[in-house]
Formats: C-alpha cells, structure tokens, sequence
C-alpha cells in the first residue's frame, strides 16, 4: 500500500480550507444584507474631523469648523458613504452652494466613479439656474424633474437650504426647507424599475457647497405620506419637451457671458516677473483659482502666482478670476498683494502639471499646480493643526501640506516608506520652506494624495507573522492528514472484517461439508481396500488441514479481536483457540507502564503476533508458549517465545513468513528480530516505537520531529511515531 | 461530504448568477467629456437605440475634454473588466487612444469610433460613424463667403492637432475658399486645444494685434468661448463676424450679435447608430466600416426649428425610467 502523494495531501487540505472560507462568508454576507438602516448624525464626526468611512470621488472635499466643504467647480464631485444594503431611509442636512450650480443629497447610491453622472441611484438639489429644487435619477446618464421654488429670492449662493430626501420602496421625496420659508417645498416620484438600495452621499454640480447637520434615519410609510402631504404644484418635465427658455439645461458650461468688465489691461502672470523690477506697480490678470485654503493661489496658462486678498473672497478651486493688485516680483514667480479679486465665472479646476521633483526643485513651477510622486520618509503636525509629509525622489527632498479636516484619517493610515502621488502647489519661498527644502507642496484636500504603493511587504513583524502562520498550518496540515490516515486504516480493517465473514460463510462451511461427506463415504465402504482407506484418509487430513488453515487466515483477518480487547488479550485469546485441545501451554505477561499504542502499529505487532503464534503452532512442536508485551518510554516491545525444535534464521524455511513479518513491522518503523536455534527453541521480538509522552519540556522536541517527518517522509527516530504505511 | 456538497453548491450558484447578469448585451460609450450638451445629445441617441435592441449602456467620460489620461483609463478598465460587448469612443486625442483600442480589437470587441477618427484603418471588428468634417468645411466657407459677399480676411483659430477631423477642417476650409472664392484670405492662424485659459490667452494676443479681419473661423467650442472672453476684456476695435463649430450649450445667438452660425456634428445620430451597428455586428450581419454624418448649420433663424431642437435635445423617454409622479 502505498501513501498518498504531497499533491493529493495538499489539494484535500486546500479543497477543506477554502469550502471553509466560502462558507463563513455566505454566513456573514446573509447577516449583513439583513443590517437595517440605524440612525446616523454626522454631525458629531464632522466636529471631530471623522470622516474615515466617507470615500470622495471628485471634487476637493475637506472638513471646515464643522462643515463638509467642496471646494470645486467640478462637474459632479461626490462624497459618499453609508451601506449598500440601507433600502427604506431618510438623509436630510443644511446645504449652501458657493456658487453657480447645484448641490444636494444622494440616496440609494451604487457604483459609483468619478465622473458627472457616475453612479446609479437617486439624487436631489437646489439649483441657482432655474432656480429649481431637482429630483431624478442618475444611472452614468441623468433624468430629472423639476419644480420651481417659492422661496422669495429663489436659489442664491451662500443662503442656507435645508434638504430632506426620503426612499421608500420606489418612491423618492425630496423636501425644501429655509429659516424664512418652513412650509416645505416637495417634488416626488415613482419608479417603477427602482434602485432598490445604497448608499448615501453629498453631490455638487459646479458650484461646490457646504453640508452641516447631515442625519440619516430609517424611514417608513407614515413618514413618507407627511412628506407626501405636503408636496405642492408638482412640477413634472414632460420628456421630449425642450427646455423652456434653456432653463432647465443644467449642463451649461461656464457661461458665454462674462460679468462686465472694466477697461483694463490684463497681463499674463508670467509678465509680471519681468515687468515691474524697478518699483511696485499695479496690475491685473486673469487666471483660475488653484488654492483657496489657506492661502490664495491664481495661475493663467502662463503660470501662477500668489494672491493676498485685501478682503477675503469665498473662493472655489476652478473659478476664474480677475485679481488687481500691487505686484511684488518674487525670484521664480510674483506676488500680488492687498489685492481685489473679482469672480468671473465658475470654471472646471485646472489639471496639474505631471513633474519629477528635480524638475519642481528648479522653481520652474513655482506657485504652479503640480503633480508629483515621492517616497514617505517621515511625517509629523505642523502649525495650525495642519500635516507635513516628508518625502523624497530621485535625491530631492520635499514637503506636502495638508490643511486639517478630513486629511486627519489619511495622514494616519499613510506608512512611511510609502509611495505616492501628490497633487498641489509647489511653492519655492522661504516663507513656506524655512529653507529645509527646495520646495514644498500646499495640497488642497486629501483627494489630492494618492498611495501608489505601500512599504515593502518584507518587514520584521510580517517575516516573523508569516513564520507563525506557515508553522500552524503545517500543525493543521499533519493533524488533517493523521486524521485521514486513520480513517483510510479504519477502511482497512473493515474490509479485512468483510472477507474474514465471507471467507467463514463461504470457504469454512465447504471444507467442513466435504470434510463429513468424505467421512460418510469411509464409513460405508462395503470393502476393506486398504488403498482406497489410505486415499480417503489423506483426502480427509487434506480437508482438515485447509479447514484449519481457513481457519487460522479468517481469525488474522478479524480485526474486531483487536478492537475489543488490548494487544496482549487479542494475541492471548487467539493463541488458547489454535491450539485449543493440544498440549501446548499458553502464557501471557505485560510489564512496564501500560499506554495506549497507535492503531496502526497495534495492527502491525498484531499481524506478526497472530504470525508468530501459527508458526508456533504449525512447525515448532512446542510445549510451551509465551507472549510477552512490555511498555518503554518510548516504544512497545512484543515478544513470542516458544520451547520447541527451533531454526536457523537464515535459512527460514518457506512458509514460516519471515518476510512478511518483517516488511509489516518497517512499515510502522519498529525492528524486527528472529533468535531461533535448532533445539533451542524461537523468540521473535519486535520492538515499535512509540510517540513519547508530551509533557512541558518536551514538547517543542516532539513538535519538530513530528513536522519534519511528516511532510518531508524523513528516517524515523525514536522520538518519532511515522504513520506511513510503506509496503 | 457535507462540505464538499455545500461548496459546490455555492460555486455553481455563483457560476450561474454570474452567468445570468451577463447575458443583455453591455456597450460602454466613453466621449470626450460629459455634462455638455453635444455629448449629452450623443448619450441620447445611444440610450435611444439601447432600448430598442435591448443592450444597457454604460456611460462614462472625463471631466474635462483635455484629460487624455481619464480616457484612456476608462477604456482600459472597459477593456480588462471583459464584462463589454461593444465599445463606442469619441477619442480625446487622436494618439493616445491608438494602444487601448487596439486591445480591445484584440479582444474581439466591436469597436465604433465616432465623431473624429484614429489612424487606424476601418474593418474587421473596427467601424466609424464620423462627423462628414469636409463637409462642414464647406459649409463654413459658403457661410463665410455670403457673410462677405466673395471678399475680405478672415482668421483661422483653433487648430488642434490632436484630433484629427479639426485639422480636416481647417484643411479644406481653405482649400475650398482658394478654389471658390480666391477674393476671401485667411490672413491669420492659430493653433488650439481644449484648455480654455490658453485659448483666451491665444485669443487675446490675436486681438491685441488688431487684426484686420471681418471673420473668425473658431475651430473649437473652447476657441469660441476663448474668444467671447477675449472679446469682453479687449473690446477690440473693427468688428467682425464669428462662424464656430460644435458648440458646448445652447448658441447665444441673443447675447452675441456678432455670431453668426455654428457649425454643428450630429452626436446623436452617432451614438445612435453607433449602438446599433455593434448590436447588428453582433448578430453577424455586415454593417459598414464607415459612416459619415453630415453637420447642421444652427442660425439665429432656425435655432428653434423641430429639427434642430431634435439634433441637440438630450432628453429621452426610456421604458425602465417611465416613472410617474406620486399617487
């Protein structure tokens, strides 16, 4: 018999683990999709700078005393979070939109990307355009309707709206609400091919915005008929109709109109580095806003520069501008100072300039907006509860600053040795650098850093984690595989126990039968032919001869006598049937402290037991039998002596099974003696070893040698108990 | 055993569910951006023919035209995801997009390119539906010529060389004015891109120059809206007449009297038959490799014509989103 291959061995265990693995997660992904909706507030985490489980796809989103800001004019910047799995609920918060556009509240979202309509669920706002609260449906292309609001002003940036949209089943509520106006506007509607579950999320469109007091509730049926109650004037859009008046187009790009200008020069930023060297001059310039918090920054397709506002202007990242001021000429860019900024209209945010950090430390791309990888070697808080990475790249170092709010969790979970990629404004000045380095990067939100790669996985704490997990699941892998061994063996044995019933029904009864047919025959000779005597005898001694030699294969096959009794009893008790009514005598004697042996060795010393005792019995002509079974340390010792006529070892005779006895007794590992003499009788010895008592001290002895035999098949030692079953 | 059996049980119900969501037929459409009104009339008309022949779109763009990185990125995760059955891109940049593309012929995806077109030769697994661009030069130039009766100066801007049907333009735009009208000159180039800032810096230092010119070819809706910027700040001193093509949103025909038509692609047309060729190719039938559309002229006078308000609305009646009002 031969043991199962390593393959074999490690495709069962693989196979256990991973039916094991989906099993677990079906369990825990059925729990999870009945997880009903709980009241959420956002409120307390915004305080606290919490945003950990919110993911931004767009936009530059950062927390600010409390508030969520987007910052942007991006087309569809989104915040999300929540479960996939919230079905019937409410979101609602205090919304302010920074500018033209619209902003609002997500609900039953999934899939989303970056991108306008990027995601599939429901989303309502207010927008300044029609001045218009908007429902509808996104599905990475948009249907809305629409209703005009009452509220005296309409849709205004920086007023304060409150917003409430409600999912139940398929129908979607959206509520408006202000200080000034609290009878709530509503819009709804029914769709029948619903998004029937999904997270939530805040969504601008252009304008950026503001969102405080953010709550998710669960929402039922009563709740939605209030809110239904108080819809008024449905204002629904009948497809296929065009927009009156292009009102209700909200994809207008940045309008074709500008604000009136004055009649003034505007120069490039570039310009003003050469232009004004001899005295400080007023200038003006056009150019997109790149950084708004903490500081000012304005670039033109020539350059950037910095602003210091002479009153502070809520600005977006992307809106265009006209900056008049004094300019001071700095080394590798300008400065305008006590400068007025005049919006002129909302625009999408520039894309960074893609630079190595040689390049960014020349100070070509000083106050530009660039983009920059580098390596983490350090990080630490800043003044103003801001946060400095310290990196590096091709031999340059830098810093990145990043603004308080929602960069706490992303400073946090950022290791050094990091690769990332970061997006900013390089500045040059000592003002920034404290001369440390030769520039650094004023990041606008956490967005704006991407982790390329993590620290090299090989550390010390993951080396040594792997080592541990590699060593228990050796430890689960050996004790799988004794397992499956034993059961093989149980196999065995139960087949043994099936020929031994059908050989006894079968071969048995048959010698038996012509055994008595051939005694009948004798007796009712009519004649003496002593010929014919003397063939029914030797006929007769034949059949009683294989009836005992039947006899004698059934009972070794039997395994139950091993099973129902110790070794020492089986042998016994086989041993006083054979030779049941003779004259040879039968002892039996254990010594040392009894333990319990393994099966498969129990087996082996069983078999050449059973062996022993039948050559005993056939060929030795012995008076005297003993058996004698003693407990070692570490092994088990069977002895089967007898008194009779005796051999030589090396020329056993056939039939005496000396072989056979031998390879049963390698295949457990135990040594195997013969010391037989002509006249001097026959002792057979066997000697298995045996797994050493497991105690304290021992133990890592005895774990060591158990993993190294197991799966390497090594040379047993006498610590060792080897389970293979070489044949 | 009992393991076994529940393990297999999970993997064949995983299998069939899998291979159950993926039986409709999945086109994604990648345009150059999205949230403007010539790409939302495109999405129109791929939703339009989606709900006839049964495909689901997925839509997705960049956020910015010039963001050729975005494309390509959403083209490759298109291709790699292998959930698509047919691919509809109106390339950003006529280069970049060559090495995505190309995977996802090798995949065997059927692959409509529309609007302007790649290097690549049509056939196979690749067709066009292209905005007929000669024709639309054309069209310019018997525009310009009535505006100038057959004489004056006129000025090119906007010519981008990453996409190839604007460069077709400017070619025979002047081409058919040296052969038909030989009194009308273009007297100024300029190049372009979709970086609006920069194009109102060109625009700017074209009208810093005093052009004598009595019209203003702008190649690009980022050059038209470039020069309406430069125009506001410049308040330059000869007027003159602009001609556009492809406009962004609505022509403000009411707040710009100087402009006078837009040349304008049917992207919805495209992304209709786009749809519809994949789903015929699919099904084996011969579809053809290339398919040019013509443009319309948008005036002041037919802006609110029935055809014209069809070419460039974006609103479509969708069986699965018939949704009413509240009961």
């Amino acid at each position: 018999m031969t043991s199962p291959s390593s393959i074999q061995r490690a495709f069962f265990i693989t196979f256990a683990v991973c039916v094991f693995a989906i099993a677990v997660a079906l369990v825990a992904w059925c729990i999870w999709w009945r997880s009903p909706v709980e009241v959420h507030s956002y409120q307390k985490s915004f305080a606290n700078g919490q945003t950990d489980d919110w993911t931004a796809l767009g936009g530059t989103w950062e927390l600010v005393s409390g508030l969520m800001r987007d910052d942007s004019d991006e087309r569809g910047a989104k915040l999300i979070t929540g479960s996939s799995r919230w079905r019937n609920y409410s979101v609602e918060a205090d919304i302010s939109l920074l500018g033209q556009g619209d902003a609002g509240l997500i609900v039953r979202s999934n899939k989303e990307e970056e991108g306008v309509d990027a995601y599939s669920g429901y989303y309502s706002g207010i927008r300044t355009l029609d001045n218009a609260l908007v429902l509808g449906r996104a599905e990475h292309g948009w249907r809305e309707v629409t209703k005009k609001v009452s509220i005296p002003g309409g849709i205004q940036p920086f007023a304060r709206y409150h917003l409430k949209l409600l999912a139940y089943d398929c129908q979607i509520v959206s509520a408006l609400t202000t200080a000034s106006n609290p009878t709530p506007e509503s819009i709804a509607i029914t769709d029948p091919d619903c998004v029937s579950s999904g997270h939530i999320g805040l969504r601008s469109y252009r304008s950026g915005g503001t969102w405080t007091n953010v709550v998710v509730r669960p929402a039922g049926h009563d709740e939605l008929m209030a809110m239904l109650r108080n819809e008024e004037d449905r204002g629904v859009r009948a497809p296929g109709s065009p927009p009156p008046d292009n009102a209700a187009f909200s994809r207008a790009q940045a309008r074709l109109t500008a604000q009136p200008v004055s009649n003034v020069h505007v120069q490039s930023v570039e310009s003003l580095r050469l232009a004004f060297l001899a005295r400080p001059a007023l200038a003006t310039v056009h150019g997109v806003v790149t950084l708004n918090s903490p500081l000012l920054f304005v670039q033109d397709s020539t350059g950037g520069m910095y602003v210091k506002q002479r009153q502070p202007l809520p600005l977006k990242v992307g809106d265009e501008v006209e900056v008049t001021g004094t300019v001071n000429p700095a080394v590798f860019s300008s400065v305008i100072e006590d400068a007025s900024v005049r919006v002129l209209w909302e625009s999408i945010p520039m894309a960074p300039v893609s630079v190595t950090a040689s390049q960014a430390s020349t100070g070509k791309f000083d106050a530009t907006l660039i983009e920059v990888q580098g390596r983490i070697t350090g990080k630490e808080r800043g003044p103003d509860n801001t946060f400095i990475l310290d990196l590096e790249d091709s031999g340059q170092s830098f810093r990145a600053v990043m603004n308080p709010g929602r960069s706490a969790y992303v400073f946090d979970r950022i290791k050094p040795e990091s690769r990332l990629s970061l997006r900013g404004i390089c500045v040059v000045d000592p003002a920034f650098t404290q001369n440390l380095t030769p520039f650094n990067l004023l990041l606008r939100s956490s967005e704006d850093l991407n982790v390329l790669a993590g620290p090299p996985w090989w550390s010390t704490g993951h080396i040594v984690a792997l080592l541990f997990g590699l060593f228990l699941l050796s430890l689960v892998s050996g004790f799988l595989f004794q397992r499956v061994e034993n059961w093989r063996l149980r196999a065995v044995l139960q087949e043994r126990e099936r020929l031994a019933h059908e050989m006894h029904d079968t071969l048995a009864q048959s010698f038996a039968g012509i055994g008595f047919q051939l005694q009948a025959i004798r007796n009712n000779l009519p004649t003496q032919d002593p010929a014919l005597q003397q063939q029914l005898e030797l006929a007769s001694n034949l059949v009683r001869h294989s009836h005992e030699e039947a006899r004698r294969s059934i009972s070794m096959l039997r395994p139950q006598s091993l099973e129902s009794e110790d070794l020492l009893s089986a042998l016994d008790t086989h041993a006083r049937l054979l030779v049941e009514g003779g004259s040879l005598r039968v002892s039996s004697e254990r010594s040392g402290e009894i333990r319990p042996i393994p099966l498969r060795i129990a087996d082996a010393l069983f078999r050449v037991g059973l062996e022993s005792i039948a050559n005993t019995v056939r060929h030795a002509q012995a008076t005297e039998l003993r058996l004698h079974l003693h407990y070692g340390n570490n092994s088990a010792t069977l002895q089967v002596e007898d008194n009779g006529t005796g051999f030589v070892p090396d020329n056993a005779p056939q039939g005496f099974g000396i072989r056979g006895m031998r390879r049963r007794t390698q295949s457990v590992s135990a040594t195997f003696h013969v010391h037989s003499a002509p006249g001097q009788g026959t002792r057979i010895e066997v000697i298995a070893p045996l797994p050493p008592r497991v105690t304290f001290t021992t133990w890592p002895k005895f774990l060591w040698q158990y993993l190294t035999e197991t799966w390497n098949h090594a040379r047993p030692s006498k610590l060792s108990n080897s389970h293979s079953y070489r044949g | 055993m009992c393991l076994l059996c529940l393990g297999v049980a999970v993997g064949t119900t995983v299998l069939a569910i899998s291979c159950g969501s993926s039986r409709q037929e999945l086109i994604a459409v990648i345009p150059e951006t999205d949230g403007m009104m010539l790409w939302d009339a495109a999405h129109t008309g791929a939703e339009k023919a989606a709900s006839h022949t049964g495909s689901a779109i997925y839509w997705n763009a960049p956020m910015r035209e010039d963001d050729v990185a975005a494309q390509v990125r959403l083209i490759e995760q298109v291709v790699s995801s292998k959930r698509y059955q047919g691919l509809v891109i109106a390339p950003t940049q006529a280069l970049s997009v060559l090495s995505p593309v190309r995977r996802a012929l090798s995949q065997n995806i059927p692959t409509v390119i529309i609007d302007t077109p790649l290097s690549l030769p049509p056939g196979g697994n690749l067709s066009y539906i292209l905005n007929d661009e000669e024709e639309g030069a054309r069209l310019a130039a018997e525009r310009v010529a009535r505006l100038l009766q057959g004489r004056g100066n006129v000025a090119l801007l906007g010519i981008n060389p990453d996409i190839l049907g604007v460069t077709t333009r400017a070619r025979v735009f002047e081409q058919t004015l040296a052969a038909q009208y030989p009194d009308i000159h273009v007297i100024e180039k300029r190049m372009g891109s979709f970086n609006i800032l920069r194009e109102r810096q060109v625009a700017e230092e074209f009208l810093a120059s005093d052009p004598d010119v009595d019209v203003c070819v702008a190649l690009l809706w980022t050059t038209l809206n470039g020069l309406f910027s430069a125009i506001d700040s410049m308040h330059p001193r000869r007027p003159f007449k602009i001609v556009a093509f492809d406009i962004a949103a609505d022509p403000p025909f009411q707040q710009r009297p100087n402009l006078d038509c837009i040349i304008q692609a049917d992207t919805k047309e495209m992304g209709r038959r786009a749809v519809e060729l994949i789903h015929a190719k699919r099904r084996g039938q011969s579809v053809p490799a290339e398919v040019l559309l013509k443009p319309r002229v948008i005036t002041r006078n037919n802006l609110n014509s029935p055809e014209i308000r069809q070419m460039m609305s974006f609103d479509w009646s969708l069986g699965r989103w018939a949704w009413s009002s509240t009961p």
